[in-house]
């Protein structure tokens, strides 16, 4: 698995890549933390996860996603998902984790729900 | 290739990597629809990973994969000489919990049980032996 994080305006981006397996998901967890704090000091306290090269994802890949969506609501971070593939998005969907993290057709719309939800701070 | 295929590995986490590539080398060899391997590849993972994790100690069993084609469906089965355990008494979690009322455990199970046809658990002599199966779209 490959995993990229990239800063944008509004967000700080995670680019997941491969396979999100047992294996692969103690490293990934690092990664996500890491995009947490990142957020969490930056103006835009949001994390987008692009899951478009995601090709799988297990029970331990899930485990990774419900710790970082916790640590960023803890954290007033806004933690969501976007471009899943059609067989990961039955993952989530059949665990009902869709029902937990908040799921966007692409980083476009990802990225306008953030700004759409966001309440301004008159700065 | 016949349409049958069988691999026994040490129940050790380093050993998911091999039986993911045995399923992989299966899928490609039958010339199956990629886009249906993921719940047999899902399956396999959370199988064995539990027998890994929950079973006998790490790397004390023998798991044995077999992977049976049979016209448009695949039939999945893994066997383990560890302890007598059915994944399928698993109680279900909730689906419908919040963010942070929801528990992990049983998940794995939980998604292959959806995500096959056919399910089932027998204890034969000292294996415990699952069987998983489902319809591959083409």
């Amino acid at each position: 698995m490959k995993v990229r994080l990239e800063k944008v305006p509004r967000a700080t981006l995670v680019i997941a890549e491969g396979r999100l397996d047992f294996g692969a998901a103690p490293a990934f967890q690092k990664e996500l933390e890491q995009a947490v704090a990142a957020a969490h000091a930056s103006e835009a306290k949001a994390v987008i996860v692009d899951c478009a090269a995601l090709d799988y994802v297990s029970s331990a890949g899930l485990r990774t996603f419900l710790q970082a969506a916790r640590a960023s609501q803890r954290a007033g971070v806004v933690f969501a998902l976007s471009t899943l593939q059609p067989a990961v998005r039955e993952v989530f969907e059949l665990s009902g984790f869709s029902r937990m993290i908040p799921i966007h057709a692409d980083r476009t719309a990802a990225l306008a729900k953030i700004s759409a939800t966001k309440t301004p701070d008159g700065q | 290739m016949g349409n049958e295929r069988r691999l026994a590995v040490r129940s050790e986490a380093a050993q998911l990597a091999v039986l993911t590539a045995f399923l992989k080398e299966f899928w490609s060899a039958a010339a199956l629809p990629a886009e249906g391997s993921l719940p047999f590849e899902l399956a396999l993972e959370e199988v064995f990973m539990n027998v890994v994790m929950h079973g006998a100690p790490a790397g004390a069993a023998r798991v044995e994969v077999s992977l049976h084609l049979d016209g448009g469906s695949l039939a999945m089965s893994i066997a383990d000489d560890g302890p007598p355990f059915d994944p399928l008494s698993l109680p279900a979690p909730d689906v419908t919990a919040g963010l942070h009322e929801r528990r992990i455990g049983g998940q794995g199970v939980h998604l292959v049980r959806q995500m096959m046809e056919t399910v089932g658990y027998r204890r034969v002599g000292t294996r415990n032996i699952l069987t998983l199966g489902r319809q591959i779209g083409r």
